[in-house]
């Protein structure tokens, strides 16, 4: 048995597939969290549910609602189970009006049934469920209330069949009683209403005949059909409404409370700059500053660390020496030995030294889309990206992606306006994703010491300046087109649940690990066979043989005239190919530079190695802004490739995003060069 | 700048007055004579969120730059441009 789950935007659909199912989805409190169909088993059974993005009618505006219309349609479930957030009532039952026309039996999931109380609502389920012929049951999704009679409505299979209700006035009714007599197709009633909308994708099948009644329909009503039908379902609606519930005058909740200084005049803005401020003051300044050393400190080994620019006594063998020594101990042979210290664990260990600022960021993250600041964040800069040919509902691709480009880009379905899409879809990448973190941290803790949380600060600004001007570019000459509209809603502010947010965070921080693990680990092999190998395979034993002579060098200098300019005049084979590797993952920049220094072998850190000791603070942050702003690694190159639709638009991407980093980051380079 | 000088010029509009949605202020209400939106995809979503003739509508938030407006109707909430909301006749109720 195949069921759906049906239901308006943020009406807890994904909360409730989770406690059918016992999965873990995420869930978020803004509308537009799940953007495909997610399928699963009910614990216990073999029933199959469907969880769907969410839809205010089954006439869709926006791409991934036409995901959820196609299933209830074409795919023929033999159940849906329409939930319904219980203190929009109105709005809900529009929707289930039309699910009822369709040739399918449905449940009404009657969700934050716990809530009503405290909002003045009182709900006659049983007269609601008479009303309207089909079965409810009063759950809490959030609280796994009801949620078992609900199991046990459907499995037994005693719920109410789809009693087909007339809603309409009677010679709408008839009219619609002609239409589907005739109708070849399945859910014939939905069909014929749809007809008599003169809906485009069911032009072919309005006959003359039909045409001219809907004109008479028109002139008695005095408004065109479409606008009829949709007034005709809320007429009955309301009437269910006024039947079966009592729904008293509310005050000033929480949320008006809130939004009163969320959303002031004078304070919205300051407010943003401050939390977004705080993020990354937490994530780079304060806690990097804390860990950075000492995390490398474990692997390296050291006498004293660096804590927020102070040096601390913390004397540590650290991990490095110990397998260096452990395997020297066991006869290993030179280079065996380096592809463990320099190679696997040199890699590992760079990348995985950020993890903790990490583990904020995506807190931070958590925290903002499950209390419903997000939603006002894209609500208030509305009026401000629309002027740049954006809509505020960018916002949330553009913040989704700060923790991961490919979320980011997928989060774009909900903004309905195609070229609007596509902009945000090429500009997601420009917001620096938690793998830059490490590059930004790295270089900025080095070389702006205490005002590293200042300089991430203005590189998130560089990046908001470069997305604004992007967009009027992309706006002018790419993605032409009219100004949308914008229609959202505000979900009311939310305590977070501490274990979804607790889940989410934990879900990231693993997928980071592994990657770490896996993908870094391997490139960094990689990279440390390239650069102790000649091109005749000869190790490079520093004697003999020098890391000049590499594979890697020689890879390096074919390119190095690339980044020739914005290293202040540098021709840096290792900085290009670390820059090259970004590619494959933006935090392996780092791992490559942490394996090319290794193996100089002197027991430096990055910048003092003679790789890199070229540095200064104006190439380190040129080359910081190529990174940032370059093409994306290929996981993110791959979603813009899905969600664009074509590769040529995913190549145009690329090439627009390298075309921008490499012209950024050149001036950056130049005038620290030659101006200064 | 032309549609915030037209803002500051505009009038009150008084109880039982005649005009469009987004000549409203936060916190009053008007009934929804007639709407006539040029592009029909939004006009449907418009009336599938409800806004038909004779719906009650009051303005709930603005936001901090004038636009977009959080409107309430049929005990819910959502958020439009004002360009949109022009295309909407109203008559004002408070």
């Amino acid at each position: 048995m195949k069921i759906a789950l049906v239901g308006n935007q943020n009406s807890g659909k994904t909360t409730l597939f989770n406690q059918l199912t016992g999965t873990k989805q995420k869930v978020g409190n803004w509308p537009g969290v799940t953007i495909e169909r997610k399928e699963g088993l009910i614990i216990g059974t073999k029933l199959e549910i469907v969880d769907l993005p969410g839809v205010y009618s089954l006439s869709p505006y926006s791409t991934e609602e036409e995901v959820s219309r196609h299933f209830v349609m074409e795919e023929n479930p033999d159940l849906i189970i329409n939930i319904i957030d219980a203190t929009s009532i109105e709005r809900s039952l529009y929707l289930t009006t039309q699910l009822l026309e369709l040739d399918c039996d449905v449940i009404v999931a009657l969700n934050m049934s716990d809530i009503l109380e405290k909002n003045g609502i009182s709900i006659d389920t049983r007269k609601l469920s008479d009303k309207l012929g089909v079965s409810i049951v009063s759950i809490s999704a959030k609280k796994n209330l009801g949620v078992d009679q609900l199991i046990k409505l459907i499995e037994t299979g005693k719920y109410r069949k789809n009693p087909r209700q007339r809603i309409y006035e009677q010679d709408i009714e008839r009219l619609i009683a002609g239409i589907e007599a005739e109708l070849p197709t399945k859910h014939k009633r939905f069909a014929a209403v749809k007809i008599i909308e003169k809906d485009r994708e069911y032009k072919a099948l309005i006959t003359e005949e039909i045409n001219q009644k809907i004109i008479t329909l028109e002139a008695s009503y005095a408004m065109d059909s479409e606008q009829l039908i949709a007034d005709q379902r809320y007429q009955y609606v309301v009437r269910l409404k006024d039947e079966s519930a009592k729904i008293a005058k509310r005050g000033e909740t929480i949320t008006d409370k809130l939004d009163k200084v969320f959303l002031n005049k004078y304070l919205a803005l300051p407010i943003f700059a401050l939390i977004m401020g705080v993020i990354y003051f937490l994530a780079v300044g304060l806690v990097g500053g804390l860990t950075i050393d000492f995390i490398g400190a474990l692997f390296d080994g050291s006498a004293t660390i660096d804590v927020l620019g102070r040096e601390v006594p913390f004397s540590i063998a650290g991990l490095g020496p110990l397998i260096r020594a452990g395997l020297g101990w066991l006869g290993a042979s030179q280079w065996a030995i380096s592809l463990v210290v320099d190679g696997i664990l040199g890699g590992f260990g760079a990348v995985s030294s950020f993890l903790p600022q990490l583990i904020i960021l995506f807190l931070c993250l958590a925290l903002l889309e499950t209390t419903g600041y997000m939603s006002r964040i894209a609500f208030f800069l509305d009026r401000l990206f629309k002027k740049f040919g954006l809509s505020g509902k960018s916002l949330i691709p553009f913040i989704v992606g700060s923790g991961c480009s490919v979320p980011g880009i997928m989060a774009s379905r909900t903004i309905e306006n195609e070229e609007e899409r596509h902009t945000t879809i090429m500009l997601t990448p420009f917001v620096p994703c938690s793998a830059k973190l490490p590059i930004i941290a790295l270089f900025a803790s080095y070389f702006f010491a205490s005002y590293a949380w200042l300089i991430t600060l203005s590189l998130y600004f560089l990046a908001i300046i470069v997305i604004l001007v992007s967009a009027i570019i992309l706006r002018k000459f790419m993605y032409k087109g009219t100004v949308s509209s914008y229609l959202s809603e505000l979900p009311n502010y939310h305590t977070p649940n501490a274990v979804y947010v607790f889940r989410d965070v934990f879900d990231k921080i693993l997928s980071f690990i592994k990657k770490a693990g896996t993908v870094i680990v391997l490139c960094s092999i990689v990279v440390w066979f390239l650069a102790s190998f000649t091109w005749n395979f000869q190790y490079v034993d520093g004697v003999l043989y020098h890391i000049e002579n590499s594979i890697l060098a020689g890879i390096g200098n074919a390119l190095a005239w690339i980044f020739y300019p914005m290293l202040e005049g540098t021709w840096s084979w290792a900085a290009t190919v670390s820059a090259i590797q970004g590619l494959i993952a933006k935090e392996q920049v780092v791992g490559s530079l942490e394996v090319i220094a290794g193996l100089e072998g002197n027991g430096a850190s990055v910048f003092e190695s003679e790789s890199f000791n070229f540095f200064t603070g104006w190439s380190s942050y040129a080359f910081m802004v190529f990174n940032l702003f370059s093409a994306p690694c290929i996981a993110a190159i791959a979603a813009m490739r899905k969600e664009l639709g074509s590769t040529k638009s995913m190549v145009k991407a690329i090439l627009f995003q390298t075309g921008i980093a490499w012209v950024l980051a050149t001036l950056i380079g130049v005038i620290g060069w030659v101006i200064l | 700048m032309r549609e915030r000088r037209r803002h500051q010029h505009r009038m009150r509009l008084k109880v039982g007055d005649e005009g469009h949605l987004s000549d409203l202020e936060s916190g009053q209400k008007a009934v929804v004579l007639n709407f006539h939106n040029d592009n029909p995809a939004l006009r449907r979503r418009l009336l599938d969120m409800g806004i038909t003739k004779g719906v009650v509508i009051e303005i709930k938030k603005i936001a901090p730059f004038g636009d977009p407006v959080d409107i309430g109707l049929r005990g819910y909430e959502l958020c439009v441009r004002r360009a949109d909301m022009a295309s909407i006749d109203i008559k004002v109720l408070e």
